[in-house]
């Protein structure tokens, strides 16, 4: 090839490659990693509902413009639940992808690991829907928290439990973080509001399949009422098993739940007649008051997957609503930047309107004050919309409302 | 030399090769990702090193090499966690008391053959792994333990676990150029015989288990202060399963065969990731396939193809 | 009364574990090899009797003998493709034909997890309850109309064996070759036709009671580990290769498991029969019930 040729040749290149660049630079799209369960063993059941929360809020903005002017592009990653693989994909997704922000976060203990890689790169967290106190309590500046928080809900049901008058609980809680945390912090709060309450946890293998020989003890001797601190699958199996040997819900036994069982899309397909009378601790009723945002991403919900929306679509909604408005607010998305935004944010989500608290401890960076409801299932196979209410924001426990079961 | 040792040594040069290849590979990728996923698969290329001293060459297919790596990363984790034990010295501690429970277990189990020497070790690895689980209190159970680092620089990481595959490579050399390795062959092969001969079957079985539980527990307290997070998932039968089957497609009982079927084995599959999960049935496939008709797996059919262009 | 409860739980979870793991002990007693693929065989009837039962609609009862001739035909598949070798001398491992076995069953029970993770998800599904019963009282204790049904069928099933082995033809042959195989082939048994035979029974049996438990412990790809762990423990509790031994050692880990669970620790349930199986390997090895000679 002559000299002039080849130089030709190479500028045409150089050329193309430029344009390329800059034209790829114009609608250089914004990443950010969602790091969830997408396979077992973690609970690809909430995964996946992380994922269609982001992914309708995502759809939103890009429709009305994207962010500074480019769309958000989201990066995700399977952590299956499981801590080690968290801490690979977290660090997949900054070092490899190169994430502004990560988020997505919904079991404790991956978040305990992930908020560790996000340290280490000064990357903002948002936690989606890990409770466990102990996210908080660590500190760091760069992780923030959207869902309600152990001790709180803690506090919640102890005051559920003296209100109902209860002089005995046992609660079931999963050998996990989380069900131990909220266990024990559920013992610590009733020691506070009445010390006389006999309270007492057993811990359950998440990993086992027959929990009868924990549960015969209680048919000779029932408590007022048995508290579950667990996640499905094993969480199906106590209730069951629970139900099969007449120990909860009974006439004599209240059967509460702490962790949202009756959110989870297969939960009656587990359940069935173990699931009616149950009490349930939650974060959304559709009888509650809630913003207009929060109705055009449940209608967005309703259209996509034919189900009612649950507390945890709101959370991830409001996730990716935090880190779009903090690049807004901080006009840039270097993440440095973006974590001094959020940690003096105002934010308006699906829920409502938060601000970041900063007290150290339990609520240290913490998106507050979240709402809880009680409610109350009183059919097989109802749908959330038609149980019965008991409490909630401005409506205090109506106890006299509670049913009970013949025997 | 003999014919055992001329085999061991072109092994043995064949495997610095490669070796001195991956310690090339640093200057053409920089990617972390990437780098990451080699240094682990130079962690499960010391446990299949490891494990293959154990079986390949003694016989004893034990199913507790992912335990010992578990034992070993615990080890050094606890110390740092609860004592503030630095790294340097948690090391050594960890390879130490793999050494010491790889002693004992394989005085435990002196008499034991096959399917009854399978059984007990996977026993004993489960059982460890469900007491270190359960005792969170201690340990933070599911939840995993936070250990220290111990370099800023992921290349640093790179070359240490490449020194010390490096050593144990060359320690392994040593061993088995040895009288030792003629003993230890001669257990696998027909272990009555071997007595009978005069080969002091108690004590090289021992030795066998104590080493390879040595170097799994050096692998494991090194994996835990590079992925600074260790959790009972590095016990899972899982991990032992993948180890046997990077050895058995590499080509058990050989000095290359662990090394390049762990690396093999690793890189491949997290490049079959992205492709979409197959790569366990690729490769348990694979381990069917050699182990029924192949025993000398890829280092085998890499000489085959040598001695065909040298002869 | 608490303890009767326990008692009679932990006699049904045995029954359950004794139908896992009979078919585990048949192989051994036959030769002399621990199958490291029994949990998946247990795996494949769970998601053929779920699968058969909702998807395909033949309901709950057609789709019991359907899971159990599917555990069959893997059974004889695998020892087919991949324990004849072990007899007939075809394998490339010569005189290490344990560590052979060890490595092909072990690796066939990572296939097998993989393949149906990939072909069938891995969500698990609940299979559906053959009676629709949720739950009932019988006399002193509560149960599930599933449970019930599913010991029922699982005592039955066991006896059945029993008495196949006993008094057909096919059971002596079983009983020769295990006794003595090269005395058996040369009094003129059919030792291949014997071994296939077993492998088959046992996968099929493993099938049947990952059938009868999939509307208890849901289907999903790794199921398998828990009915696998329990049947080594009890194939070695009862001796190796003796049925008998392997009932009774059913049901000793079943109550014991159950007992245990209340009054000594939960947490560590699983790990007394883990326990039980290494210090008997260790301290007697022919375990409760089998003879003693074992030599290499």
């Amino acid at each position: 090839m002559t000299n002039d040729l080849s130089w030709l040749l190479k500028f045409i290149v150089a050329a193309v490659v430029a344009s390329a660049a800059l034209a790829a630079n114009a609608a250089d799209p914004i990443k950010i990693g969602i790091s969830i369960t997408q396979s077992p063993p973690g609970s690809v059941v909430q995964g996946t509902q992380v994922k269609d929360g982001v992914e309708i809020v995502k759809d939103m903005v890009n429709k009305s413009g994207g962010v500074l002017g480019r769309p958000i592009e989201l990066v995700y990653e399977d952590n299956q639940g499981i801590p080690e693989k968290g801490r690979a994909a977290t660090e997949k997704l900054i070092t490899r992808d190169k994430v502004v922000a990560v988020t997505g976060g919904h079991q404790s203990s991956v978040c305990l690991a992930e908020i560790e890689v996000a340290k280490r790169y000064n990357i903002p967290y948002v936690n989606t829907n890990c409770w466990a106190d102990a996210v908080r309590t660590k500190g760091y500046p760069q992780v923030f928290n959207a869902p309600i928080y152990s001790s709180r809900v803690a506090e919640s049901i102890a005051e559920t439990i003296v209100k109902l008058g209860l002089k005995r609980v046992v609660a079931f809680c999963e050998n996990t973080d989380y069900g131990i945390g909220q266990a024990k912090a559920i013992a610590e709060a009733l020691k506070q509001k009445a010390p006389g309450i006999d309270y007492k946890y057993e811990t359950l293998d998440r990993a086992g399949k027959d929990f009868t020989p924990a549960i015969l003890p209680l048919r000779a001797n029932p408590p007022d009422m048995v508290l579950m601190v667990m996640l499905p699958p094993p969480a199906y199996i106590v209730m069951n098993q629970l139900y099969e040997q007449g120990v909860a819900p009974t006439a004599r036994t209240w059967l509460y739940d702490s962790s949202g069982l009756a959110d989870y899309p297969d939960f009656w397909q587990n359940v069935k007649e173990a699931g009616k009378y149950m009490l349930n601790f939650a974060l959304y009723h559709p009888q509650m008051k809630l913003p207009k945002l929060a109705q055009e991403v449940g209608q967005a919900y309703r259209q996509r997957t034919k189900n009612e929306p649950n507390r945890l679509i709101f959370q991830a909604a409001d996730s990716l609503l935090f880190i779009v408005d903090a690049i807004k607010q901080a006009k840039t998305t270097d993440p440095a930047a973006l974590i001094k935004t959020m940690a003096n944010m105002k934010f308006e989500g699906t829920r409502g309107q938060f601000r970041i608290a900063k007290e150290p401890g339990a609520r240290y960076q913490q998106m507050v004050d979240i709402p809880s409801v009680t409610y109350q299932i009183t059919e097989v196979n109802q749908a959330t919309g038609k149980t019965l209410l008991i409490e909630g924001p401005g409506m205090p426990l109506a106890t006299a409302k509670l049913l009970k079961p013949a025997k | 030399m003999n014919r055992s040792q001329h085999r061991i040594t072109t092994e043995f040069w064949w495997s610095l090769a490669f070796l001195a290849a991956i310690a090339l590979v640093p200057l053409a990728v920089s990617n972390p990702y990437w780098l990451g996923v080699l240094i682990v698969s130079m962690y499960f290329a010391l446990l299949a090193v490891g494990w293959n001293l154990l079986a390949g060459y003694t016989g004893q297919f034990s199913l507790a090499p992912a335990c010992f790596a578990m034992i070993g990363a615990y080890t050094t984790g606890l110390l740092a966690y609860h004592l503030k034990v630095a790294p340097w010295l948690g090391i050594p501690a960890a390879i130490f008391v793999a050494a010491v429970i790889g002693m004992t277990l394989g005085r435990i189990v002196m008499r034991l053959r096959g399917p009854y020497l399978a059984l007990t070790t996977l026993s004993f690895a489960e059982i460890m792994r469900l007491v270190i689980g359960n005792s969170y209190e201690f340990t933070r159970g599911d939840l995993g333990l936070n250990v220290p680092g111990l370099f800023e620089a992921r290349l640093a990481y790179y070359y240490l676990f490449l020194a010390v595959l490096v050593a144990v490579q060359a320690g392994l050399y040593v061993l088995m150029r040895s009288k030792a390795g003629l003993y230890l062959q001669a257990i696998r092969d027909d272990e009555v015989a071997a007595a009978s001969r005069g080969v002091d079957v108690v004590f090289w079985k021992t030795a066998a288990f104590t080493l390879s539980a040595a170097a799994s527990g050096l692998a494991g307290a090194l994996y835990g202060h590079f992925s600074q997070l260790v959790s009972p998932e590095l016990g899972l039968l899982l991990q032992t399963g993948l180890v046997i089957c990077m050895v058995v497609i590499g080509g058990i009982g050989s000095l290359i065969g662990p090394l390049v079927g762990a690396f093999l084995v690793y890189v491949s599959s997290e490049m079959l990731r992205e492709v979409g999960g197959i790569q366990l049935i690729v490769f348990s496939l694979l381990v069917i396939i050699f182990a029924r008709f192949f025993r000398e797996g890829l280092w085998g059919l890499a000489k085959r193809v040598l001695q065909r262009r040298t002869a | 009364m608490l303890n009767v409860d326990l008692l009679i739980n932990g006699l049904i979870i045995g029954l359950f574990y004794a139908l896992m793991a009979v078919g585990l002990t048949l192989i051994f007693g036959i030769l002399r090899v621990i199958n490291f693929a029994h949990g998946e065989f247990y795996m494949v009837g769970a998601y053929t009797y779920t699968f058969a039962a909702l998807k395909l609609g033949t309901g709950p009862w057609f789709a019991l003998p359907l899971a159990f001739a599917a555990g069959a035909l893997v059974g004889w598949l695998a020892e087919r493709t991949l324990m004849r070798p072990l007899y007939t001398g075809y394998t490339s491992w010569g005189l290490m034909r344990d560590e052979y076995s060890v490595v092909v069953t072990f690796a066939l029970s990572l296939l097998l997890i993989n393949l149906v993770d990939k072909v069938v998800g891995p969500y698990s599904q609940r299979g559906p309850a053959l009676v629709d019963i949720p739950r009932m009282a019988l006399g002193p204790i509560m149960l599930s109309g599933q449970k019930l049904v599913a010991t029922a069928v699982a005592a039955a099933m066991i006896a059945g064996l029993a008495l196949f082995i006993r008094y057909s033809s096919w059971g002596r042959q079983i009983r020769a070759v295990a006794q003595n195989r090269l005395g058996a082939s040369l009094a003129g048994i059919d030792t291949t036709r014997a071994s296939s035979l077993v492998f088959t029974l046992s996968g099929a049996l493993a099938a049947l009671s990952g059938a009868l438990l999939a509307p208890i412990i849901n289907a999903s790809p790794d199921v398998g580990a828990f009915p696998a762990i329990k049947s080594y423990v009890i194939v070695v509790l009862g001796g190796m290769g003796s049925m008998p031994g392997s009932v009774v050692a059913s049901l000793m880990l079943g109550v014991l498991e159950s007992f245990g669970a209340v009054y000594i620790s939960y947490d560590y349930r699983d790990t007394f029969g883990l326990v039980i199986l290494m210090l008997v390997l260790i301290f007697r090895p022919q375990g409760l019930f089998g003879e003693k000679g074992r030599e290499v």
